[in-house]
């Protein structure tokens, strides 16, 4: 069909007067395929419409160029009108000719407006339409980790109507729960129990993630249960793994043992019903190696307290900075400080040392301005947050990049707080990082949302090969798939012979990294392929 | 079933997306003249990488949010008043006069070409304004001030000013839920009067330098146009004193990376940050802790006075504790990292949802294991306005308070 | 192409980053064409050598900052991009600093404007 154009240019109002209208009118309307060029005062207002709607519908044109503001705020206004007059809103070519010609230099900025319209214009001969269907997604999510996290969000998400199966490496649900027995027993058996009443929630224990292929609404998943392999689909997938907090070998001159513990065997400690002797003097250590986690903070104010509460021992902390960037820690701080807990903040890493069977601490506090020697009859250790073991593993299986710690989720603001770059999987509290209860709740409550919004309809609106990769001209290289930051190409089989690339609409986001790689130039990337956008080249200086 | 937000700032958007999303009407009803809140003036920090500010997703949202149909934006606007139940309030909302309606200005910007008064009572927005509209200040406009003059009304070519409006009273029915996301209050400074702000003009906040660097793209002192060499930033300025018993969480931060800013763009300057405890966890952020100790000075003791001196420097008094004196030092600027306060108009919005405000003065909510929740079944709580958080955190609030409206929503039907 | 100065421009950043500068009265020379693309990641060396080929002064890519681009690596692949079309030119004695790959953020628009007017200033240098 040939090109039947209309051209619409907006003067915002008469305002845009370093631009002459008329006589960029007048150029364009000498072009074969231009039905019309009007000018209007104000595109964007209903009137505006109202000229559009009328002009497009009597003119039969089967492109559209406007030559207005900034298409940041007015391209999915006018996409939508054009869907409204029954013309495929990809048929679309937009000009700034506001706030990045008119508005941004001095004197008469005629040929560059006209220039930039040309650019519209001979992209717009070049434009296709593109088809929009809705796809059909599996509607079940998949909840990877059964600690606290994963039972919350597999309960949240079975509230709003989605079918979780949540999947435990463990025999048994709780996560690090069961550490805490004593603080959270019953906060835990009432969880386990919800999460095992909810006949929403499928349970398999004793089972891990092995394999997961394909893409958002459709991805295959292996799980390996005792000795079993077992496929299954699931439209979502939320990572619930958690992490593990280690004390680090080099971070300590002296071994763990009787005296040198860690924050977990306080815990459990402090949870047995009774103790022979109660230490009398207990020191604990942190910022030695890595300042930059909470969870020292949380687990030693935590753990103070409740050494004031249950043996009122002397409690004395050694740490460079208390970390009190979490709702309700610096009221924490105050309280342990009034229960008594004293604070020692050093600047150069104390010395730790045997003192007939007790431990020593030297150390520098930097408020006094002294030197300080402690014996302690216990020293909690300061341990690491870290990942949990496998991350690594498993996030090689998934093709996702981990961040500078190497917890999951790159360190991308666009992707906070749930995302990765696979669309449809999602990292949720401690295993991507150190969270704190308030934005572990977050974190929860973000992820079912989302899950939530992607899954329920139980399909998802796509365009039609917007991103297509030629069979003709493809020849399986596989550069593309592995270029492909989100992960959205695979080969598939076409017919007897030929393996090709296919790009999942679903799961593509669109950048055009594959079109611009491909060696063999067989993508397609519709509204920014290789000849429209040489046709912007080529349109400038010719006027 | 429509939900309405009040508050346009980044937790407000989100939660209004993320329900627009989910196939809700939404009411974005927000009081100043553009949506945005406090981070749509925030500039970038990045030096050579992204320093994970957060802050240009303001744009990005902004420009999403600005047309979708779903969610109808109501700007100089405030709820005045609430009846009705959970699934079926009806809401008051009031729209202050506008004089320019955002809904008829194309910004073409030939009324403030005309307008006679000096400076000019006409405005124009700041580039990141949604709406995206001029607008006229009362104590300026000589029509308003009640003298002759009718230049901007005559000139503008869609016929978007009027005069002679009233405050506009509409209700809201079939409202499900309401999300409350009005933000926060930057602390003001000049409670803490031996800290000289207001009264030196090399003393500013950390939000001053953000609008400077966001307008102006790099950092001039106001006495002498130059950039500072010798730049001090004083932590917890309105946080873990005794009128604020938290921490605002976004300070450390902050000041970290304006530190490094101004060290990128001049590399003979140099920073001193006084502090009481370094806030440097959080996703992202130890990647660069190690730059920063490289390019900053730190010195633990936060100052107590600070003075005039001569060629409109000042002076710091501070506490050398590892010396254990007090030491006089000379900035050419001090930037206060003001904390994160609750809204002092709090208290009237409190009364009109019939909600609780906590002891710090934030909304409270309903239990530790629930901040999006209040004590109305139906009145959520999203953002900083609960309690401070960055724009990560305000995000995830946003999306929580959402989801917990939608799933409450669901089981009461 | 009469010595204009193309950019690529990533819509997530420096276009918007351009839209600021219009909006706050920021001016940059008249020469700059912006080609608007959906990451940056979408500039391949064919467009770069083609702009310089129809007469362009110079060629920008600008693309997010290290660390923020949406798409993950598409500032990163840009970047290798517009290097190797660097050492091509300079193979064919052509100024291999004529193609520069820049990044910033959506709310930078100074930042824009300093990218434009040094390529500006370095090609004026050069006569063109």
């Amino acid at each position: 069909m040939p090109v039947k154009m209309g051209i619409f240019l907006c003067n915002c109002g008469g305002s845009l007067k370093n631009i002459d209208f008329p006589k960029v009118r007048e150029n364009l309307e000498d072009l074969e395929d231009v039905a019309f060029v009007d000018i209007s005062h104000n595109l964007c207002l209903e009137e505006g419409e109202k000229a559009i709607t009328s002009r497009t519908l009597t003119e039969n044109i089967n492109r559209v160029v406007i030559a207005a503001c900034s298409p940041e705020f007015c391209e999915r206004n006018f996409a939508r009108l054009l869907e409204k007059l029954r013309l495929n809103p990809n048929l679309l070519s937009l000009a700034n000719i506001r706030e990045q010609c008119s508005w941004a230099h001095e004197g008469d900025v005629t040929r560059k407006a006209l220039e930039l319209i040309m650019m519209a214009v001979d992209k717009a001969r070049l434009l296709q339409p593109v088809e929009r269907k809705e796809v059909a997604v599996n509607k079940e999510a998949l909840v990877v980790g059964g600690g606290f996290c994963g039972m919350k969000s597999s309960l949240e998400l079975s509230q709003l109507g989605i079918r979780p199966t949540l999947v435990e490496r463990e025999p048994t649900l709780g996560g690090k729960l069961k550490e805490l027995e004593g603080f959270y027993g019953s906060q835990r058996e009432a969880m386990i129990k919800a999460v095992e009443k909810e006949e929403n929630i499928e349970i398999l224990t004793s089972a891990e993630v092995i394999g997961v292929e394909g893409k958002i609404g459709d991805f295959r998943v292996r799980i390996r249960r005792e000795t079993k392999e077992i496929l299954r689909t699931f439209g979502a997938i939320v990572f619930a793994t958690g992490y593990k907090t280690e004390i680090t070998a080099g971070d300590f001159p002296l071994k763990l043992g009787i005296n040198i513990i860690s924050q977990k065997r306080l815990a459990q400690m402090l949870q047995a019903p009774t103790l022979e002797a109660s230490p009398e003097t207990i020191g604990f250590i942190f910022d030695l190696s890595d300042e930059n986690s909470r969870f020292p903070t949380l687990a030693t104010l935590n753990n103070a307290l409740a050494v004031k509460q249950r043996w009122g021992s002397e409690v004395y902390v050694f740490c460079k900075n208390v970390k009190v960037d979490s709702e309700g820690v610096e009221k924490l701080y105050r309280e342990a400080r009034e229960k008594g807990v004293m604070f020692l903040k050093f600047d150069e890493n104390p010395k730790i040392s045997a003192d007939d069977g007790r431990v020593r601490i030297d150390a520098g506090d930097t408020l006094l301005g002294e030197e300080i020697a402690l014996t302690c009859d216990l020293v909690v250790a300061e341990e690491k947050l870290l990942p949990a073991e496998g991350t690594e593993g498993l996030s090689s299986v998934l093709k996702i990049r981990t961040d500078s710690q190497g917890f999951y989720q790159e360190e991308n603001v666009h992707l906070y707080p749930v995302s990765s770059e696979r669309k449809g999987i999602f990292f949720v509290g401690n295993c991507r990082g150190d969270l704190d209860l308030g934005r572990v709740l977050a974190d929860i409550s973000s992820v079912v949302a989302i899950v939530h919004e992607l899954l329920s309809p139980g399909k998802i609106m796509v365009e039609v090969e917007r991103v297509k990769a030629d069979p003709q001209k493809c020849v399986a290289c596989l550069t593309c798939i592995r270029a492909c930051p989100h992960r959205a190409i695979q080969l598939v089989q076409i017919d007897n012979e030929k393996v090709v690339a296919e790009i999942s609409q679903l799961a593509c986001d669109k950048c055009g990294i594959c079109a611009a790689i491909c060696p063999a130039k067989a993508i397609k990337f519709e509204g920014y392929s290789d000849d429209q956008i040489l046709a912007q080249i080529e349109a400038i200086g010719v006027s | 079933m429509e939900i309405v937000v009040i508050g346009g700032g980044i937790a407000g958007i989100t939660s209004a997306l993320e329900l627009a999303n989910s196939g809700f009407t939404v009411h974005l009803i927000e009081k100043e003249a553009r949506i945005g809140g406090q981070a749509a003036s925030f500039c970038c920090k990045a030096t050579e990488v992204c320093s994970k500010c957060s802050a240009c997703l303001l744009p990005q949202r902004l420009s999403e949010i600005a047309s979708y149909p779903q969610i109808s934006i109501l700007t100089n606007s405030t709820v005045v008043g609430v009846n009705g139940k959970l699934g079926n309030f009806q809401v008051e909302v009031c729209q202050k006069p506008q004089y320019i309606s955002p809904k008829k200005c194309i910004a073409c910007g030939m009324c403030i070409e005309v307008c006679p008064t000096m400076p000019k009572a006409i405005q124009p927005p700041p580039p990141e304004a949604v709406p995206y509209s001029y607008s006229i200040g009362e104590s300026q406009c000589l029509y308003l001030k009640r003298e002759e003059c009718n230049l901007c009304r005559e000139i503008c070519p869609t016929h978007a000013i009027i005069f002679g409006q009233k405050p506009q009273r509409q209700k809201l029915n079939n409202v499900g839920a309401i999300i409350v996301a009005t933000g926060f209050d930057v602390f003001n400074a000049r409670e803490i009067g031996c800290l000289g702000y207001g009264r030196y003009p090399n003393v500013l906040t950390g939000f001053d330098l953000e609008r400077i660097f966001r307008n102006q793209g790099s950092l001039k002192l106001s006495s002498n146009a130059k950039e500072p060499k010798k730049v001090a930033f004083i932590q917890c300025v309105g946080s873990r004193d005794e009128n604020h018993g938290y921490c605002s969480q976004v300070c450390c931060k902050y000041a970290m990376r304006l530190a490094r800013l101004i060290t990128y763009q001049n590399p003979d300057a140099e920073v001193t940050i006084f502090y009481i405890d370094l806030q440097t966890a959080g996703k992202g952020f130890a990647q660069f802790y190690k730059e920063y100790q490289e390019s900053i000075r730190f010195i633990r003791g936060v100052p107590i006075e600070i003075s005039e001196a001569p060629s409109d420097e000042v002076e710091v008094k501070f506490e050398n504790i590892a010396e254990g004196r007090v030491e006089r030092e000379n900035f050419d600027l001090v930037t206060l990292s003001v904390g994160i306060a609750p809204r002092k108009d709090s208290w009237e919005l409190a009364k009109v949802l019939g909600i609780n405000l906590e002891d710090d003065g934030f909304f409270d909510i309903k239990g530790p294991l629930n901040t999006t929740e209040t004590n109305v079944d139906g009145v959520f709580l999203a953002g900083a306005c609960q309690s401070p958080k960055d724009i990560p955190d305000s995000i995830a609030h946003g999306i929580s308070a959402a989801e917990r409206a939608m799933e409450v929503l669901q089981r009461c039907q | 192409m009469n010595g204009e100065i193309i950019a690529f421009c990533c819509e997530h950043s420096a276009y918007a980053a351009a839209d600021a500068a219009g909006k706050q009265g920021l001016h940059y020379p008249e020469k700059l064409r912006v080609i608007r693309v959906p990451c940056a990641g979408r500039v391949d060396i064919i467009h770069m050598l083609k702009a310089l080929e129809e007469g362009a002064a110079a060629v920008l890519v600008l693309g997010c900052e290290d660390g923020l681009c949406q798409h993950l690596t598409g500032n990163v692949r840009a970047k290798e991009r517009v290097k190797y079309s660097g050492m091509l030119l300079t193979e064919v004695g052509i100024d291999g600093g004529r193609v520069g790959m820049f990044n910033l953020a959506a709310n930078a628009p100074h930042k824009f404007i300093k990218i434009i007017k040094e390529m500006n200033e370095r090609i004026k240098k050069q006569g063109r």
